[in-house]
């Protein structure tokens, strides 16, 4: 088992030694470049380096209209863009004061879900991967697949799928696509149990996660860690049961947590959240087949676009309809904030509003940005090694830490 | 001691690993041999823009309204049009797609009036430079417009027609009912 460990140096004037880690490196998910002070092959420092991805998305949110900015959510966890639509879309509601349909509620829970454990299917696989388990990684991926097939057959793209819309979807869901649903979800769980023998027992795997990156829930708490990296160090927090959205409060379920704060709770949390997401998206698909003969976007054609046969028939529709082309809908001056609970932690889209139709100002609590700063303090006495296996139980996603 | 309990551990977990991978081999392959086979791509599958033919006109009814232009996140939509002479609305001159721009979001057919957009069905387009992927929309209209035009003119004359008809008839009827209205009045 890796412990701590403590090595006295011989000659106190030896320096320590500066590593590069990154941003080309394999294991840091991205560009990620971390600066390591080490002793021998102990970490004593290690400072992030960001901002190779960039693009300025915050300030993008100012020039575009509402619409023209659900693109580009997409493209910041782009393990789970559909959280992130959703994140957004619900803060740009919040603002205009909106409620969408139950039935809106329940697809957006279902997908939300399907993010997760697709998003959690690509940390197991590429975490384990770093750790040298080749044979997760492939099966993990035919799992996430599937997940993208679903995805494209609802809304035409697998990967930046831009589906909400505010007020709704951009198309609704049919009969076929729900089969399609249930068909993944009744053989999920046997894949997931065969993920869990091939690494739960796995001596290799335990030696390289129990006892490594160890933080305790003060300091996590201190650091604003959220997700699965807080609640591996036994602090129950939860945006989707402590600040409920979406129809959360309606499905049973249970937030994972663990107490030990190493490498090894924070895989088991994210397990057991697979589980749960799984549990919650059966419950949220029969909801779904309960409702089948609602509406699923709302009645406003000031905020959502009619229906292309009302466009043509009825001159008060195409009217809005150019409207909402060309100027796009005007947002009430507000400011709201709207959290979520993304794959990686706590999603937040703070938006300021003066009234137009563009934000005043756009501001993303991004998880995987604040959850590095625990980076630090997991990896300070661990081994270089270690350090690979701690960015994979951080899971961040370097298109969300640079936005 | 410790070191034999270790590697008795240690082997009972990789047999175990072993048995989970070893009943893979009994199951059928997930992989599509790409080149011989052909993915299944849904029906909604987002691409590329291309114009789509309208079953009355027998061409594309694109009105060069703009609207696609201006919803564009990433402005890799430029359409230049102009009135045709015998239509009341424009046809357009130059559709240009950058498709190395574009992300599929699917703004455009959102808003597209006349739902003349549709999505190209090839997914797996590949270029050598930037140009290959400039793509001009009425390239393939080009041979058939003159006759769309004609097409075009035509439904818009029969719709004239129809409207002044109409405009007759409401004009007569509203005559015959103020006769009446007279009439009455006089009775």
């Amino acid at each position: 088992m890796a412990t701590k460990r403590t090595i006295e140096m011989p000659v106190e004037s030896i320096e320590s030694m500066t590593l590069n880690m990154g941003p080309q490196h394999p294991s840091t998910h991205g560009v990620l470049r971390v600066v390591l002070h080490l002793d021998g092959e102990v970490v004593e420092r290690a400072i992030c380096h960001l901002g190779y991805l960039h693009r300025a998305k915050e300030k993008h949110a100012e020039h575009k209209t509402y619409h023209q900015f659900i693109p580009y959510t997409d493209r910041m966890d782009y393990l789970a863009p559909m959280s992130n639509n959703t994140g957004y879309v619900m803060a740009v509601e919040k603002a205009l004061g909106l409620e969408v349909t139950q039935r809106c509620v329940y697809l957006r829970t279902l997908l939300c879900e399907l993010a997760r454990i697709s998003g959690h299917l690509l940390w197991l696989g590429t975490g384990a991967l770093e750790l040298g388990a080749m044979t997760v990684f492939l099966w993990s991926f035919t799992q996430r697949e599937k997940i993208y097939d679903i995805f494209e057959w609802i809304c035409g793209a697998r990967f930046t799928v831009s589906y909400m819309r505010v007020g709704g979807m951009s198309r609704e869901d049919y009969p076929e696509w729900r089969r399609m649903v249930r068909e993944f979800l009744d053989q999920y769980m046997a894949a997931h149990r065969e993920f869990e023998t091939m690494l739960n027992g796995n001596e290799i795997f335990l030696s390289r996660v129990v006892d490594v990156g160890t933080i305790n829930g003060k300091d996590a708490l201190q650091l604003g860690l959220t997700g699965p990296a807080l609640r591996g160090s036994g602090i129950n927090y939860d945006a989707r049961k402590h600040t409920p959205y979406l129809a959360y409060e309606e499905f049973d379920w249970e937030v994972a947590v663990e107490d030990r704060g190493d490498c090894m709770a924070r895989y088991l949390v994210r397990m057991k959240e697979m589980e749960e997401s799984w549990k919650i998206a059966c419950q949220a698909l029969e909801a779904l087949e309960k409702t089948q003969n609602e509406r699923c976007n709302i009645d406003n054609p000031k905020i959502i676009f009619p229906p292309k046969e009302n466009v043509k028939r009825s001159m008060e529709d195409l009217i809005h309809h150019f409207l909402l082309a060309s100027e796009g809908f005007k947002v009430p001056p507000a400011e709201v904030y709207q959290a979520i609970e993304g794959p990686k932690g706590e999603l937040g889209f703070f938006l300021v509003s003066d009234g137009g139709p563009k934000a005043y100002r756009l501001g993303v609590r991004s998880p995987s940005f604040i959850n590095l700063q625990g980076l630090e303090k997991m990896s300070i006495g661990y081994t270089i090694s270690d350090v690979v296996a701690i960015i994979a139980s951080l899971d961040p996603v370097m298109g969300e830490v640079d936005r | 001691m410790e070191m034999i309990s270790d590697v008795y551990r240690g082997f009972r977990s990789l047999l175990k690993g072993m048995g989970v991978t070893i009943r893979h081999f009994f199951r059928k392959p997930v992989t599509v041999e790409y080149p011989r086979e052909r993915a299944v791509v849904s029906k909604v599958q987002r691409n590329a823009i291309v114009l789509i033919e309208k079953d009355d006109i027998g061409s594309h009814n694109c009105i060069a309204c703009l609207q696609c232009e201006k919803i564009c996140p990433s402005n890799c939509i430029s359409i230049t049009g102009s009135r045709k002479d015998g239509l009341a609305f424009k046809r357009p001159d130059t559709f240009d797609l950058n498709f190395a721009l574009c992300s599929e979001c699917g703004l455009c057919l959102d808003v597209c009036p006349t739902d003349t957009l549709g999505y190209s069905k090839q997914y797996d387009k590949a270029g050598y430079s930037r140009e290959d992927f400039f793509y001009d929309l009425l390239d393939q209209w080009k041979a058939t417009e003159e006759t769309a035009l004609g097409t075009l003119r035509e439904i818009e004359r029969k719709k004239k027609e129809e409207r002044e008809a109409r405009r007759k008839a409401d004009a007569e009827a509203k005559a015959k009912a103020k006769e009446n209205d007279d009439g009455d009045e006089k009775a």
